[in-house]
Order: structure tokens, then sequence, then C-alpha cells
């Protein structure tokens, strides 16, 4: 026998079969955030940068909860039995309500389900949908595993952003909350093509979570939590991100043998317009065949390729046959990945 | 000693200087996002070489044996791509030269150099010696300074001059020639660092193997 025939080394392909996301309330305009702008320039400088709404979950809110309402619609269609038989969990939350677990364990239980590997994953970051694909596929690749279902829920904007010193900031206004999911079976109806997860452990720590005061998050006293760069360091992540997510998406078409141009539809993560535009004009797409949800939905971290992946779905944008390339990077660039799908999921 | 301000822009009075972005008038907050703005993934050719042709390279080599080199014209027979054949003239330090882009294209050199400031223009022009427009602006830099390593960084750029665009010695073209230098502008980027290459890939063999970088032959 040729052990060295490609033949013999064919793999099953792992399809992205439904994605579907939740917003959670109605839209908070951003007049919410210039009310606290420490000056009229700032204000201005707010409506101009800021979406013009997102929206914000109560500080009551669970994640389980998001992702329960997130999860409804994979229900509906692909049915319940099919959903609580799920064998891979994996969950990635942006602001863990319980700093000693994840939330897949509440999430399995409050859905019925009873899978076989249950993960929740943090370094992904905005990157995280990407990097649950993959953790996905490579399970069901090296296990009888079939079905699996990744959830990206960005709960910190409503929480964090608008707490009474942080809502002043000119990045509170940014994020916005939501919740978003893909379902992966090892079938060949919406084959994820290729998948180029990479760490660069060189950036890891230049982004920082501090309280605004010397406690820790874990001990009482004054100050609020916030995540953020040191102003020195804006740039420097600004010039990682224009260079990240084009170089994990051209890896991706490169061994997919397309062009950039040739992608149908690019999804990326948004932390802001200036990316977003950066992003496109380096891939060489007009801004039409890289849709997102910024103005409606700001910054969603993690949660933005799978809402705003969903949102074009339901609109009838996304054609089945099509390729749609992902692409996002974490943190401050200590992640990055990149994910080619030939769509399968239109309705 | 200066104990006060210095009367910046005292001349002009204010605000009337459009585009004028300083401290004064533009805070580090106002600024911060201008200055994000104009940083892109990508670039425009034309943006980055439209009028100018900036080219750069780091060579590891003795910066100040490697400005000798590029001084004398003829190390242009060794780096260029297409430069040869070099004499010198009966006008002293111009010398002649065919640019084999073109068939039968004469080219004319006349090298100025500085030794104090490590700079080496090349002012060249096709098919006449009268008006030597074409313009190569070098700069050697001691890497010792720039990059805290031993070695030379060359700084090289062009100015897209209009006869880039319009030969106006046409009378003196060769005849039947049908390329003019300046229909490669759009190439000199690339073009430019391929010599850039060259020069390096020349200039470090010599450095490494230990043979002087201004060969025998010219001296």
């Amino acid at each position: 026998m040729d052990f060295t025939d490609p033949a013999l080394r064919i793999v099953p392909p792992v399809s992205l079969v439904d994605v579907a996301s939740y917003l959670p309330g109605e839209p908070v305009g951003t007049e919410y955030f210039t009310q606290f702008s420490r000056s009229e320039r700032m204000a201005k400088n707010v409506m101009f940068r800021a979406p013009k709404g997102r929206h914000h979950i109560g500080r009551d809110t669970r994640v389980h909860e998001m992702a329960e309402q997130a999860i409804a619609p994979l229900i509906e269609r692909h049915g319940a039995q099919e959903i609580s038989n799920i064998d891979i969990l994996i969950t990635h939350t942006q602001l863990p309500e319980n700093p000693v677990l994840g939330a897949g364990g509440e999430v399995a239980r409050r859905l019925n389900m009873n899978p076989r590997f249950v993960f929740d994953v943090h370094n992904g970051g905005c990157a995280a949908f990407v990097h649950m694909m993959w953790l996905a596929r490579t399970i069901m690749l090296t296990t009888d595993a079939r079905t699996a279902l990744i959830v990206a829920t960005q709960n910190c904007a409503g929480p964090v952003f608008t707490q009474t010193e942080i809502r002043k900031l000119a990045q509170a206004p940014v994020p916005g909350d939501g919740c978003g999911v893909g379902f992966l079976v090892k079938n060949n109806s919406a084959p994820i093509l290729d998948i180029e997860c990479r760490t660069y452990p060189e950036f890891a720590g230049d982004m920082e979570f501090s309280t605004g005061s010397d406690r820790k998050y874990w001990e009482p006293g004054e100050g609020q939590g916030c995540v953020s760069f040191t102003e020195s360091k804006v740039a420097k992540v600004f010039a990682r991100g224009n260079r990240l997510v084009p170089e994990v998406a051209h890896e991706v078409c490169k061994r997919i043998g397309v062009k950039s141009s040739d992608i149908d539809t690019l999804v990326t993560n948004q932390p802001n317009r200036l990316f977003l535009r950066n992003w496109h004009d380096a891939l060489e797409l007009p801004a039409e065949r890289h849709p997102d949800t910024f103005d409606q939905c700001g910054n969603l971290f993690a949660a933005g390729i799978p809402v705003t992946l969903d949102t074009e779905n339901q609109a009838g944008r996304l054609r089945n046959g099509s390729v749609v390339l992902m692409s996002a990077f974490a943190h401050a660039g200590d992640f990055a990945g990149a994910a080619a799908v030939r769509w399968g999921a239109a309705r | 000693m200066t104990t006060s301000a210095l009367p910046a822009l005292s001349d002009i009075p204010e605000g009337v200087v459009p585009g004028l972005l300083r401290i004064e008038n533009s805070d580090r907050e106002a600024t911060t996002p201008v200055i994000l703005e104009m940083l892109r993934s990508v670039y425009p050719h034309d943006q980055i070489f439209g009028d100018y042709c900036p080219v750069q390279a780091y060579i590891e080599a003795p910066p100040r044996e490697l400005y000798e080199y590029l001084a004398d014209t003829r190390s242009l027979e060794e780096w260029t791509y297409s430069l040869r054949g070099f004499t010198e003239t009966a006008e002293p330090g111009l010398w002649e030269s065919y640019d084999r882009l073109g068939p039968n294209t004469r080219i004319y050199t006349r090298t100025v150099a500085n030794p104090d400031a490590m700079t080496v223009d090349y002012h060249c022009a096709w098919d006449q010696s009268k008006h030597l427009w074409m313009i190569y602006l070098m700069r050697v830099v001691d890497a010792q300074v720039v990059f805290d390593k031993p070695g030379s960084v060359v700084l090289w750029t062009n100015c897209h001059h209009p006869f880039y665009d319009r030969n106006p010695y046409q009378d003196s073209a060769p005849e039947g020639r049908k390329v003019w230098v300046g229909d490669f502008w759009e190439m000199f980027s690339a073009g430019h660092q391929l010599e850039m290459d060259n020069l390096k890939a020349i200039a470090e063999y010599r450095a490494a193997h230990g043979l002087p970088l201004t060969p025998d032959w010219m001296k």
C-alpha cells in the first residue's frame, strides 16, 4: 500500500451549515453618550466616529440567556433534537460572568444538551468565531463527532462601557452587545475550504484590563473596570490590525487558489470604520462586498462576524456556492484568524 | 540662553496659513484621529511613486568605502541594469555610455559627490549632454548611527521631471527609436529596487570576501 497516495489522506469536509444571532433590546442612540462627553469638541467627535446605534444588555442579563436567544432560530430550522444532540459545544464570552468558570456548562444545561466536548475558549478575542471553527473542525476530523455549536458572546458594552466614569471616554460609544452562533456539521453542504489561525506572542499583554485604580479586579474598593491600550500603543495596535487581517486573509486565499479580489463576500471584525476601509482596500474588494453591522451594532468583538453573516444571510445577500471569507484579529494583535467557506446556508 | 518662547510664525497673522496643524491649534487628542485616518493597509502606487521614486536598502559593507565606490561614475557599469560602455568625454567629469533599454541610446552622466555628506548625485540625460535633467539623488548613511549596527544605509530618490513625460530633445534621439526613458517611469520603483539589490549583492560579496569595494579596474 502506498501511504503517500494523496487519495488516502482525503479528510471528510466540515461545513458551516447555519448561522444565527441575537441582539438584545432596543438600540441605544449615540446621544446617550454625548451627554456625558467631557467637552463640546469631544461630543462632535463622538457623533462623527461612533456608530449611530448599539445594543446594550442590562446588568442582570446572563450569557446563557443571550446564547439561548441566538440558538433559538437554529432549533427552529434544524429541530430541537439535532441541536440537543450536539457533539461539541464551544463558547467564547467577552466578559465572563464568573471569573472561575465559563458559560459552556450552563449553556448546555439550559438547552438540554449533553455534548461530549465542551470548551470555553478565551484567546481568540475578536477572531473567536474563526478560532472556534478551527477547533470544532479539528475535533470533528479526529473523532467521530458529527456536529458542533460555536457561540460567540459580546456582553461588555452595557455592563462595562456605561459605568459612570467609563461612559465619558471617547471609546465608550463604540462597543455594542450581541451574540452570534454557528452550526457545524461533518458533511459537504457548505464546506470550510481552509482556515488559518496564528498566535503572535510578541504582541500579547499589550491590551490591559484596568480598574482605573490600584486595586486588582477581584479586590474590593474604588475604580471602574475597563479594557484599554495605553495611548502611545494606539497607533501600534492600529498598524498591526491594518496588517494582520489582510495577511491571514491572503494566506487562506493563496491556499484555496482564489484571488482576494474574487472573494464574493468578506466579513471581518469591526472595531471601527477605518479598519473596515483599510481591510477591503488591502484585499482589493469594493466596500459593498465587505458588509458590516458597525453603524447599527457598533464593535461586536467576537460576535461581529456571525452577527454580520446572519444579517446578510437573512437579507438574501449570501448566495449558495459563493466564497465567503472571514478574517479578524484579536486584542492588541496577539491572535489573528481567517476562514473561507463555500456558502451553503442561504435560506 | 533663550528664556522666552521663540517668535515662531510672528510674521504671519494667526490662522491664515491653511492646513497648518501645530500643537497650539490642534492638541494630541484632536490630532491622533487625523493621523490614524492617514494610516492605511495599502497605499495606491501613484501616491507612493507618483512624483518621487524613493528606494532604500541596508548594505553590509563599510559606508565610507561604499560612498567612494558610488562616487566613481564607472560603478554604474556594474550595478545598474542597463548602463554600459562608460568612456569619459573631452569635457572632464562628463561620461558617455549606452543605456541598453533603448537601441543605440547614448546616456551622459556627471557625478556630483560630497564626501562630507556622503551624497552622490548622478546628473544624466539620454541622447544629449547639454542639459542633464535626469537626477538620481543618493545618500550613504553609516548604519551604526541609524540602525546601531555596522554597515551602510543607502537612500536613493528620483524626482519626476516633466521631461520624463515629454522629450524636448527629439532632434538628438537616434532615428527609429520608439521608446523614451520616461515611458518606464511606472516601473522605476521596481526597476530601481532591482538595481539597489544588485548594488547590495555586489558590495556585500566584496566586503564578505575581503575584496576592496572599488575594484582594481576602476582605479
